[in-house]
């Protein structure tokens, strides 16, 4: 064997030769440009002269002046994330453990919503939500929308143009992220270890708290983190759903881009924000344990 | 009538996701069928703004049989200051973009002519040129008539939804403003139409205005937004917010109201007691055009009034061309309902309460813009 390790020493980087050359085109370098965008200068609003030359002050007062959009940005999504995993957990849980021969079909139904545009799925819950709508008389009649407003989380007597419903839609939205990688890690537990638990007289929150949920963890870590890095970074939830104060740091992005034409304020705050998010990362790794994410 | 959606309303819930992609579009028309021989003129413009139909008896199509070239017709427009940020980087290395004329709203005019971007009109070569309204010659934003020939202009002033305001009637920009509609009011992100309508209700003319004047404006939108009067700021989607009843009055576009009536009888638009704005998408030509000839071919064929008033009949804005009212008549059909349209031919009262929002210069805009995006986008 040892003879003919040479001619195979090779193969393990020509393997992963596409994948690092993928990252490498299309995420080191544009990296690499939004970072010296970043630290550039332009002279005039309206042309296109960006001039590399360390400017810090693109980064200046990025959290002085957009700490709002940030924040709410985290808030949302850290809300949204929550509900995904209240949401999803469970739906994950029925079909791995009761789905029987219907798994498939049944986790393959999750996924059919992603057959129409994003854009027009979010759309869709502006008619949802209109302040004549079923679920508006709903909540009304149920007394969900005062319980909303005591918190404060809406002002008059509507849904739609609200924080309320732009987390709803980034709950929507991203749902699926956060119930695959659950239906996957559920679905490697061998369901004989829920008969043991029984055997050894743990009761069924037990065995679920000291078993099921441990062995489920990579699946909630990798499905927070799918759901939770973009809905920081979403912008169309809170451009459709949302009403005058209710931006995301998206919203600030597109703007400081599009219509402000301050490319290198744009970059910054991209920047930052990405590091902010790994920085968050980092932690949520180290809190849930980084060796059951590898298990 | 063949096609009825305006391109204004086409535009609502594409404007964000195109954000999204800015540069996918630009790649797109970047390999785009040049390999067909002949000559070809290569036109930028908005969604739904010229007639497709009958086939082969379309403006585009006369065009070619009348002079053999052929129009790559490219609806790359979705919104200015984005169509803006995506040319920069090309026309600001001195570069030709792929396009022989491009169809930006008026104001951006003065902006694209500073830079250098743009080529003089050949006005010998458009003798049609002549058939410009008198009302849009020498504009304010093209005070030479050097650089613009409009394509289609249109009016803004307010819609409202006459079940969502319980049957009341809007009749000046203050009434936006009434406790009665509290959380019932939109306004657009666009900032000349927002601040225009704002500026005459504090009796300034936005022809004239100072900065101050419209930092006054924006001061009275951000109390306005403070004291829950206003729901939101919208683009171009404000039609559905407007026909759903979410927005019971709000800022809007004059083409798009009346076509959007048609198919609801309580919605409404009215040009303000206070005054209107008025807007214009003009054609220029960008920077490093081969083909000036055949830009001048094009721009006169559509300044002839019964090609004119061909296009009119499609898209259903205020037409630039002087004769289309009668080239209307003169068609016959459906075409001749429109030529006693207010809405297309607004009468002289009216005109005479529309305003054009004045050029700024790059600070003017910078401080203008910068406080108008805090204000729309916290």
């Amino acid at each position: 064997m040892s003879t003919r390790v040479g001619g195979r020493r090779l193969t393990p980087y020509l393997l992963v030769g596409p994948g690092v050359a993928w990252l490498g085109v299309f995420f080191l370098v544009p990296l690499w440009n939004l970072f010296v965008m970043s630290l550039s200068t332009k002279r005039s609003r309206y042309d296109f002269d960006p001039a590399f030359r360390w400017d810090w002050s693109n980064y200046g007062d990025v959290f002085g002046t957009y700490g709002t959009q940030l924040g709410r940005s985290f808030l949302f999504a850290g809300v949204a994330t929550l509900a995904c995993l209240v949401i999803g957990y469970p739906m994950a849980y029925w079909v791995a453990v009761h789905g029987g021969r219907f798994r498939a079909a049944l986790i393959g139904l999750v996924i059919v919503p992603f057959f129409t545009s994003f854009l027009l799925r979010t759309i869709s819950w502006t008619v949802l939500l209109a302040d004549d709508g079923v679920i508006v008389r709903a909540s009304r009649a149920s007394g969900v929308l005062a319980l909303l407003r005591a918190f404060g989380w809406i002002n008059g007597d509507r849904l739609l143009d609200t924080p309320v419903a732009v987390v709803g839609g980034l709950t929507y939205n991203f749902l699926p992220f956060m119930v695959l990688p659950l239906y996957v890690s559920l679905e490697k537990i061998d369901i004989r270890l829920l008969d043991a638990c029984g055997d050894l007289y743990a009761s069924g929150w037990s065995a679920f708290r000291r078993v099921v949920l441990p062995l489920s963890l990579p699946g909630v870590f990798a499905g927070s983190l799918l759901t939770f890095i973009p809905a920081t970074g979403d912008f169309v939830n809170a451009y459709f759903l949302g009403g005058t104060s209710s931006r995301m740091i998206g919203n600030v992005v597109q703007d400081r881009f599009l219509v402000q034409l301050d490319q290198p304020g744009a970059a910054a705050i991209s920047f930052l924000l990405m590091l902010v998010i790994t920085a968050a990362v980092l932690v949520y790794a180290r809190v849930l344990g980084t060796e059951e994410m590898t298990s | 009538m063949s096609l009825q959606t305006s391109r204004r309303r086409f535009l609502g819930g594409l404007a964000a996701v195109a954000a999204g992609g800015v540069f996918a579009p630009s790649l797109l028309t970047a390999c785009g069928n040049d390999d067909v021989g002949g000559r070809r003129l290569r036109v930028a413009t908005w969604p739904i703004y010229i007639d497709v139909e009958p086939e082969g008896e379309a403006t585009l199509d006369l065009f070619e049989r009348a002079t053999g070239i052929r129009v790559d017709w490219n609806e790359d427009i979705n919104d200015n200051l984005e169509y803006f940020a995506k040319i920069q980087p090309t026309l600001s290395a001195g570069k030709a973009i792929r396009s022989d004329i491009i169809m930006p709203t008026f104001w951006m005019v003065p902006r694209l002519a500073d830079l250098g971007w743009l080529e003089p009109l050949p006005l010998d070569a458009i003798p049609n040129a002549k058939n410009l309204l008198p009302g849009l010659q020498r504009p304010t934003w093209d005070p030479e008539g050097r650089w613009s020939l409009p394509w289609q202009t249109g009016t803004t002033g307010i819609a409202y939804n006459r079940k969502a305001t319980g049957g009341k009637e809007i009749r000046s920009i203050d009434d936006l403003f009434h406790p009665d509609l509290a959380g019932k009011v939109g306004f657009l992100t666009e900032m000349r139409d927002t601040l225009g309508l704002l500026m005459l209700a504090d009796g300034k003319n936005p022809q004239t205005a100072s900065v101050a004047d419209a930092e006054r404006a924006i001061e009275r939108l951000r109390k306005a937004k403070a004291d829950g009067q206003i729901r939101k700021f919208t683009g171009n989607d404000y039609q559905d917010e407007l026909a759903k009843g979410s927005f019971a009055a709000c800022v809007a576009w004059s083409g798009d109201v009346a076509q959007l009536a048609l198919e609801n009888p309580d919605l409404a638009y009215v040009v303000p007691e206070e005054g209107g704005m008025k807007w214009a998408d003009a054609m220029v030509i960008p920077k490093g055009t081969t083909d000036l000839d055949a830009v001048a071919k094009f721009m006169d064929f559509v300044y002839d009034p019964t090609n004119a008033a061909r296009i009119t009949a499609a898209v259903q804005y205020i037409s630039p061309v002087q004769g289309v009212r009668e080239a209307l008549r003169a068609a016959g059909g459906d075409g001749a309902a429109l030529a006693d349209s207010t809405a297309l031919f607004p009468d002289a009262a009216t005109e005479k309460r529309l305003y054009t929002f004045r050029s700024l210069s790059e600070d003017e805009e910078s401080r203008l813009s910068e406080a108008f995006s805090k204000l729309t986008g916290s």
